[in-house]
Formats: structure tokens, sequence, C-alpha cells
């Protein structure tokens, strides 16, 4: 696959050429490097192959800016990376809106946080940054925002019709979404238009990986996820491994392994009593709950924390396990066997559960690719793409486990992946806790200060939620110059304004809540 | 003005309101951020809220009286807020939950524009629980710190001071 | 003296003060103990106690949130329409305060044993309805306006089946007074004569009640709190006391209907009777905490094409046996 996309753009675009770089190192498999305006061509060209955007974002080198485009393919195994450079006095470029439709948000924000214009964008409005701002926050210098954006600072204004009235969902909930508010456009019970407003939450953690070294910033990735927070700590500190060329002894790898996956189904434990709640039956929300504290003791035991993980450093884990962990998690893989059956008979087979979430929110192949979704949602779809099979990282390789996927795309169906996806879970656990290797935890010589090579990597994990993407750009001193966080919540939340459309107000709780959202990590 | 045509003190009526309030806190639903699990596991069966007449959670602030504010609170979610701060009648109290609700939290540094450096900048805050996030039982304490503040007297010894 | 008084007022009269004074306190000290068993319930289910530091096993705890209430600002949003804003607090309450007048507690513990007792409690609890949309309209919000309308619709929806379900006992006792319908389960109670007619019944008593699984008037995830998110304090209170007293009437009228009433063994038939009403309102407390939310449109569906069909039916196969 590469050969041919190699030798694709080197037709589409005569005078630049593609350059294959060591996936092992990069993470990726080509970079290209083009005028702004050859984007939409390439845009299409990716499309037409089958490609999705997988993330947009722009870096600050002072002199230029430099936009840069990861292009993706489910099922096979390809990532490009598309670069272009825009002068900073003038940085114009035409937009992906048309071809691709995740481009919209990631558009939204590039100009937001760094000023870059794009022609031919439907709706420019901010995203993230609340209406007091007057600077572009990621640019390495204050560059004050122009006349021209000033008036889109507070543009969000929702406009009544003859028959129909907005509502808003938040940002306040009674439920664990967080602050995201959506709001609704709706004729009578039906809704005509859904329109996500995000930025309740924006803590600049993208601004933070600016001013912290790499160690001082390990903390701020529990609290992007707080779920899933070992996941993404275990994405940080791979990437960080992967560039600085450092490699962990296998025990450790092991540990990870089995620290990820009980994160994994705490996660979607509490997803499942979240969902319920939403949909009006409290009391699976409390036995979750009940699980999920066994879950926490066994962590508690050795990382100190029970839902802000910073458990694993650059080299290993900075705490060994012992016997009461091993033996708590037997104890919790024979007891959490027997709970699946009171979460089948209570939910699962209940007919009020079944007609509130079959055939709503249906997605398809073509809407997935469009918007670049990723994790159990995919999977619902369809398509069985698992960054843990896909690019195995941290001993994930050497584990034998199946991916569950579902036929229809609907709501039920992301609920079963789910479901089928912790009792994988556990089984990954077992295969682990057998073979724990003996050994140190640490590697040996890991620089106190860390410092790594000139270059850039994009690192992929999967988190409970999807596909986690972090891009760091170094420049040899012990701050990275650039670092973003490609988060799977921001991409499945695209998906919602389509899939609510003409919908009821009750579905559009089941969509929101099978979606699976947090929104510290989509406002970052 | 009352006071002064009824010659009459209402110490104990007072005392027996306080008692009822108390023992009847209904928090608002406000979980911002990673401290809002740590809040729902303290209404869970573990740590059981319930038991002091608290895990009514109402979703409308006009029927709550206490504000929970768990997480981190931005420039944007300012006014949000303030709104809802002043559409709880009176008595209200506010019970500021982890560290971003304090002062800002791990998230204030030099050159931050998107934050609140702690809820109190806002609205009047009866307790603070630090931790980040906290544990349920320092929530716990901290409930039990506000019905200390009400009533003036403590439902169960507490931990001995050392110094 | 006494005898005076009695003199002046007539026996008759002063037996009707009295029992609607005891209607009026059983009202409020039913309230407070459903909020109780409630929260108790709610409890055991979900594997924790329940309210317990407030007095011995928390029976302390709903004078604790009434006097809480009492105590509370009474807030008026600027934007509400005032008369109706003022009105319907007291409007809900007045059909489950005279609803109590005709039901019989035991054999001579019934306020007023009107010929036409169970009209007289169908007809006031439609009020219900109307109260809930006048509090929807007053708010002058969106979220109640919503939930208002909801209401209306799924009550106009399940006062048919709720009629229907309880026209067979009449037929088969030809009376429409709730005593004559107790006596007449000497040999045998309704229940097992009518056990379609108990079920849709019970069904549509939960819809009326605007209980789980058909609480969408007051979806806490999707309309912040339905028709009563502007009500605060005391008024709030009235909705909320409106509630657990309409789930009492419904479980006795079900006792009174299918369950034999009064009717017992042994013990004295008051005792019979709360037994059986308690355990329907437990029944009905069981299914708030086990199942999910009903879609608005799957609940209309089931009850104009599942539920009257097969009231219909029902009323025809029992007036054909009848008349053999």
């Amino acid at each position: 696959m590469v050969e041919e996309v190699k030798s694709g753009i080197s037709q589409l675009l005569r005078e630049r050429r593609p350059v294959e770089e060591p996936y092992g190192e990069k993470g990726y498999h080509l970079s290209v490097d083009m005028a702004p305006k050859d984007l939409i061509d390439v845009g299409r060209f990716f499309k037409e192959k089958g490609f999705y955007l997988a993330c947009a974002l722009c870096v600050d080198f002072r002199d230029y800016l430099e936009l840069v485009y990861f292009f993706a393919h489910h099922e096979g195994h390809c990532r490009v990376k598309v670069t272009s450079r825009l002068d900073p006095q003038a940085p114009y470029a035409p937009s992906l809106s048309s071809v691709f439709g995740s481009a919209l948000w990631y558009e939204r924000e590039i100009h937001e946080f760094f000023g870059v214009r794009f022609e031919g964008h439907p709706n420019m409005a901010y995203l993230f940054l609340h209406g007091g701002i007057d600077f572009y926050p990621l640019r390495k210098e204050k560059v004050m925002v122009s006349e021209e954006d000033r008036a889109l600072l507070n543009s969000f204004r929702p406009e009544e019709g003859e028959d129909t009235f907005f509502i808003n969902l938040g940002p306040q909930h009674p439920s664990t979404h967080g602050v995201l508010r959506v709001v609704l456009k709706m004729d009578g019970e039906y809704i005509e238009r859904a329109e996500p407003v995000m930025g309740y939450l924006h803590r600049m953690h993208e601004k933070m990986a600016e001013n912290r070294t790499y160690l001082q910033f390990l903390p701020n990735t529990g609290r992007m996820d707080y779920l899933g927070a070992m996941a993404f700590n275990l994405g940080y500190v791979t990437a960080v491994e992967r560039l600085c060329g450092i490699k962990a002894p296998p025990r450790a790898q092991y540990v990870r392994v089995i620290a990820t996956e009980l994160n994994r189904i705490s996660s979607h434990l509490l997803w499942l009593g979240a969902y319920l709640a939403d949909l009006g039956a409290m009391t699976p929300f409390l036995y979750v709950f009940d699980d999920r504290e066994q879950i926490l003791d066994i962590l508690e035991g050795i990382t100190g924390s029970r839902l802000t993980y910073c458990y694993f450093r650059f080299g290993g884990l900075f705490n060994d396990v012992d016997e009461d962990f091993i033996t708590g998690v037997r104890r919790f893989i024979a007891r959490m066997r027997g709970r699946f059956q009171i979460y089948d008979d209570l939910v699962t087979k209940n007919v009020i559960f079944i007609n509130r979430t079959r055939n709503v929110g249906v997605i398809t192949r073509e809407t997935a690719r469009q918007y670049g979704v990723s994790g159990p949602v995919l999977r619902g779809a369809g398509i069985a793409m698992d960054m843990r099979k896909k690019e195995p990282y941290a001993a994930y390789g050497e584990f034998d486990f199946s991916i569950p996927t579902g036929s229809y795309g609907d709501a039920h169906d992301i609920y079963l992946v789910r479901f089928k996806e912790m009792e994988e879970s556990l089984n990954i656990i077992e295969q682990a806790l057998n073979g724990l290797p003996e050994g140190p935890i640490m590697a040996e010589k890991v620089p106190k200060k860390l410092k790594p090579p000139k270059g850039d990597l994009y690192h992929v994990v999967e988190t409970p939620r999807g596909e986690l993407g972090i891009y760091i750009v170094s420049d040899e001193s012990d701050i990275p110059y650039r670092m973003k966080w490609r988060v799977p919540s921001f991409a499945n939340l695209m998906v919602f304004p389509e899939l609510v459309r003409g919908c009821l107000l009750a579905d559009a709780i089941a969509i929101l809540g099978s979606l699976d959202l947090v929104i510290p990590e989509i406002d970052r | 003005m009352g006071k002064e045509i009824l010659p009459v003190r209402f110490a104990v009526l007072d005392k027996v309101l306080n008692l009822a309030r108390a023992n009847s806190l209904w928090p608002m639903t406000f979980g911002l951020a990673c401290c809002a699990i740590e809040m729902m596991a303290t209404a869970m069966s573990r740590f059981d809220l319930d038991r002091f007449g608290a895990a009514v959670y109402r979703a409308t602030p006009r029927q709550a009286d206490l504000m929970i504010v768990t997480g981190t609170v931005t420039k944007k979610m300012a006014p949000v807020l303030t709104t809802l701060y002043d559409q709880m009648p009176s008595p209200k109290w506010v019970i500021a939950m982890g560290n971003c609700a304090i002062s800002g939290g791990p998230f204030a540094f030099e050159g931050q524009y998107s934050i609140i450096e702690g809820v109190d900048l806002l609205v009047p805050v009866d307790v603070y629980v630090p931790g980040c996030p906290p544990r349920p039982e320092a929530l716990l304490e901290g409930f039990l710190k506000l019905e200390e503040k009400i009533t003036k007297t403590r439902r169960f010894p507490g931990p001995e001071k050392r110094w | 003296m006494i005898e005076d008084i009695v003199g002046k007022i007539g026996q008759e009269a002063l037996r009707l003060i009295i029992g609607l004074v005891g209607v009026v306190a059983f009202v409020v000290v039913n309230a407070l103990l459903l909020t109780w068993m409630e929260r108790k319930v709610a409890g055991h289910m979900q594997r924790r106690i329940g309210p317990k530091e407030v007095g011995p096993f928390g029976l302390l705890q709903p004078i604790a949130d009434a006097l809480k209430l009492l105590g509370k600002e009474i807030l008026t949003p600027k934007k509400v329409e005032k008369p109706l804003y003022y009105l319907a607090p007291t409007l809900i309450f007045i059909p489950a305060l005279t609803s109590f007048v005709v039901i019989p507690f035991d054999a001579y513990l019934q306020v007023q044993d009107i010929n036409v007792g169970i009209l007289v409690i169908l007809a006031l609890s439609s009020l219900t309805v109307l109260s809930i949309l006048v509090a929807g309209w007053g708010s002058e919000n969106k979220y109640s306006l919503i939930g208002a309308i909801r209401s209306v619709a799924q009550n106009v929806a399940y006062e048919i089946p709720l009629l229907l379900s309880l026209l067979p006992v009449v037929m088969l006792t030809n009376s429409l007074s709730l005593k004559d319908i107790v006596e007449a389960q000497g040999k045998i109670w309704f229940v097992v004569l009518q056990p379609v007619a108990f079920f849709i019944y019970f069904i549509a008593a939960v819809a009326e009640t605007n209980r789980t699984p058909f609480d969408l008037p007051e979806a806490e995830s999707e309309l912040v709190a339905g028709y009563h998110t502007e009500y605060s304090g005391m008024r709030f209170a009235l909705f909320f006391l409106a509630e657990y007293t309409n789930i009492f009437i419904v479980s006795a009228i079900a006792t009174t209907f299918f369950l034999g009433g009064y009717r017992g063994p042994l013990l004295p038939g008051i005792l019979w009777f709360f037994i059986k009403s308690y355990l329907l309102v437990f029944v009905i407390m069981w299914f708030r905490w086990t199942y999910p939310r009903v879609r608005f449109d799957q609940l209309l569906n089931f009850s104009w094409k599942m539920l009257i069909p097969l009231t219909f039916v029902n009323l025809i196969i029992t007036g054909g046996l009848l008349k053999l």
C-alpha cells in the first residue's frame, strides 16, 4: 500500500516527491511537503483511496507556520504526513472541509489558536476559547487577534424560526457527560439541528506542554482523560521512549499491560452505569461503582492514586508489583466473570433497553471514514480496527485476543462491543499474569533530564474511547517544542450532529451516551 | 424591624431549623472535571452519602441548597456558575472540592489564559476540600465540617489535632 | 357540654368533620412515610443503607426534609405568569386530598360512602393533569413546557385503560360504590377472576402517577427537572407530596377493587388494608429502581395500540361470560 500511495502522489504533484520515513522512529511511512494550493487535490486523492483524516494541526516555527495533516487507513497499514508552509504574516490556506467532514472542527481549532485563515470554510466561529481572549495562544510570540477575527469572537447566535425553538443540553448536566453544551433546534419533539459548543473545560494542556519538561508534564496526561488515565500515561511514556530510543524491560511492559487493561475495564464499567443512568435506570450505576471499587483498590496498592494515575516513568515503572497485587487481580478476575451474568440479566435482555437502543444512531462505514471515528464506535459499525492489534506497543503483540465487532452500527451494537471488550481485557490480564517475567522494572541509563534528539514523532495507542495520537516535535531541549494530542472523543463527537438530525430528544440522549465522551480530553 | 415589634427570641427555632437544614442538604449536580467522579463515588454504595440525608441530587438549582464545585472553573464557565449560584434560593452553601476549585490546582502556571484560580473569586465558599482528587473519605469529612458549621455541633469525633 | 355541641351540629356532620381531619392527618403522615420508604428501598436495592444517621433507622429524615423546605426562601422568578404559577401547587393537592373521602379503610372507617365512589376519584384525578399543565405553562420555561406537554399526552393516553380496566369489576358487582365492591369480594378476590384487568390497571396506574418506567415528564437526564423546574421550597414540597399521595391512592384503589380491600382473617380490617396497599406501593418503588425509561412514542404506542384493544377484549369477554 505504501508503494502505490507513493507513486500516486508523485504523479499528482510533479515537482514534490514523497519521502519514505523510518516507521519505527517516526510513526508514519511517508511524508510530503507541498504548496498550500495543492492541498485539496491531495485530499481528494486520499479520499478516493479510502483514507481518513486522522489529525490536522499547526506548528509555529517562528519563521513560518507549518500545517501538518495525517492521513491513515482503516484496513491497510499506511500513515502519511502531509505538510505545507505558511507565511506567519499572512497565513491563508484552502479548507479541506469539502473533502473530509472532520476537517471542519480541526480547522476551526487551528484558526483560533494560530490565526490561520482557511478559505472556503463555512463557519469560522471560535470553538474552544472564551470571548475575552485577544491573542492567539499557541503562537510563540504574542500576536494580537486581527480585526476580521474580532468579529468572530462571540459569533455563535442561534436564530429562532417560525415553529422551532432552541433548547440547551448543558453545560450543567445531571449525568457524567461533563461540561458539554449542545444547542438543539427543536421542532416539537424532533431535532432539526444540533450544534455542540465546547471549551467549557479548556485547561491549556498544549500550552503547558511548551512550558514544562517531559517529566513535569506527566501528571497532566492523567487529567486529560481521567477515566482512562493509564492509557494516556502509557501513550505518552511510550512516545517519549520511542523518541529517545529507550527500551523498557519485559517485566515493566507486562505490568504496564495489566494496569492499562484494568483501567480499561473500569472505564467501560463506568460508561455502562452512566449510560443506563441517562436512560433512566439508576441501579446499574451503583452496581458498576461497586465493581470499580475493587479495581481501584488493587491499583491503589501499587500506584497510590484512585483516579488520576501517574504510574509509568520513562524506562519502566516507579514501583514494583507485589504479592498482594497478584492475588488481588486473580480474585478480581474470578469475581468479575461471575458479575457479567448479572449485567446480562439486568440490562442486555431488558426489553425496554433494547427498544431504546436498537436502530438508534446508525453509523455507516462511509460516515466513519468521513469523520475519523475510532474505538468501540467504529467497531460497532463493522470495521475491526484496534490499535493494540494493528500497531502493537508495550507487549500487546505477545497476547492472544480477539476484536469484537458489531454489524448494524447502532447504539445497541456499540454497547455489546464494549461489553465483549471487557471480557477480552480479562483474558489479556490473565495471560499477562501467567507469563509475568522476573527482572528489573526500570531500564538502565535513563538520563535525569531527558533531551530527545531533534525531530518529530506521531505515536498511536488505543484508549478505552478509541485511537489516541500524540505528536511531539522536539528541538533537543528538555522542553517539548510542540505537543499535539489527537483525542478520540473529539472525532467521535463530530458524528453527533449528523446522527441526531430528525431524531427524538430521547434518542439524542441515547446516542450521546453511546459515544462515550469525556469532555476534558476534547477541550484539552 | 421584626425583632423590635416582637420582643421574643427565636433561638430554639433557629436551632431546630439549622439541625433540619444540616441533616437534609440537597446537592446540585455540578460535576465539572475529574473530582466529579470521586463525588459520585462518595454517593455510591461504598461511601454512602445518603446516610446523612444528602444524596438526593437535584438537577435544578431551584430545589438544591448545596453546590459542590468539583473541578476546574474556566473563564467560559464562570458566568454559568454565577448564574446557577444566583438561582439557588437561600440558605445555600458551597463546597470547593479539589485543588482546582480551591486555587486553580495544577493548571495555574505563568502565562495561563483560561482558568479562574479558585472558585472563591466568584462565589463565597464555606468548606474547602483539598486533594487532586480528594478521596471520598475526605469529601465526607468536608460534609461533616459543613454540618458542624451549620449546627455548631460535631456529629462524629474528628481526628485528634496534633499541633 | 359535649352533648350540646353534638346536638347543635348533628351526629352526621360531626362524623364528617372528624373523618376529614383524620384524612388530612393521614395524608401528611403517609407522605412523610413514603419519602422515607422510597429512600430506604432504593438504598437496599442498591446494596447500601439509606438514611441512617438522622434518628433511629433514619425515621426523622422526612421531618428534617420538611422543616428544611419550610425554611427555604420563597423565590418567584421574575418572568412567570403569577396567577398560574401560584395556583399550580395548590391545584395538584386538591384531588389527592378529596379522593381519600371515599376510600374504605375498614368496614366503618370511610368518611362518606358515596354511591358513585369510583367516579368521584377518577373525575378528580384528571385535575392532576390540569395542574401539571398549569405548572408547566406558568413557569415560562422551555423545559417545564416540554415536560408538561409530555405529561398531558401521557395522562390522556393512560386514563382510558385505567377506566376500562376497572369497568369489568363494576360489571361483576353492579355497583359503583367502593364499599359494595369490597363487600362483594367475600368469597373470592377479583384478581383471580380478572387477572388481565389487574395488570392493565397496574400499568396504567404507574403511568398516571408519572413513575418510572413512564417518568418522561420529569426525565432528569433530558429535561433538568420537567414541569417543576422553577419551583422551590414549600411549593416544590407540595408537588413532591402530591406525587407520593397519588401513589398511595392508586394502590388503595387496586387493593379495593382487586385484592379484597380490608377483608382478611384474624387481623383487624384496617391492618389488612394497609398491608396490601403498602405492598403494592413497594412494587411501584421496585419498578423505579429496576427499569430504564420508555421513549415517548413507544409509550403512546403501547397505550393506544396495545393496552386499549386489550381492555376492550377483556370487557367483551367479561360481558359475554356474565350473560351466560
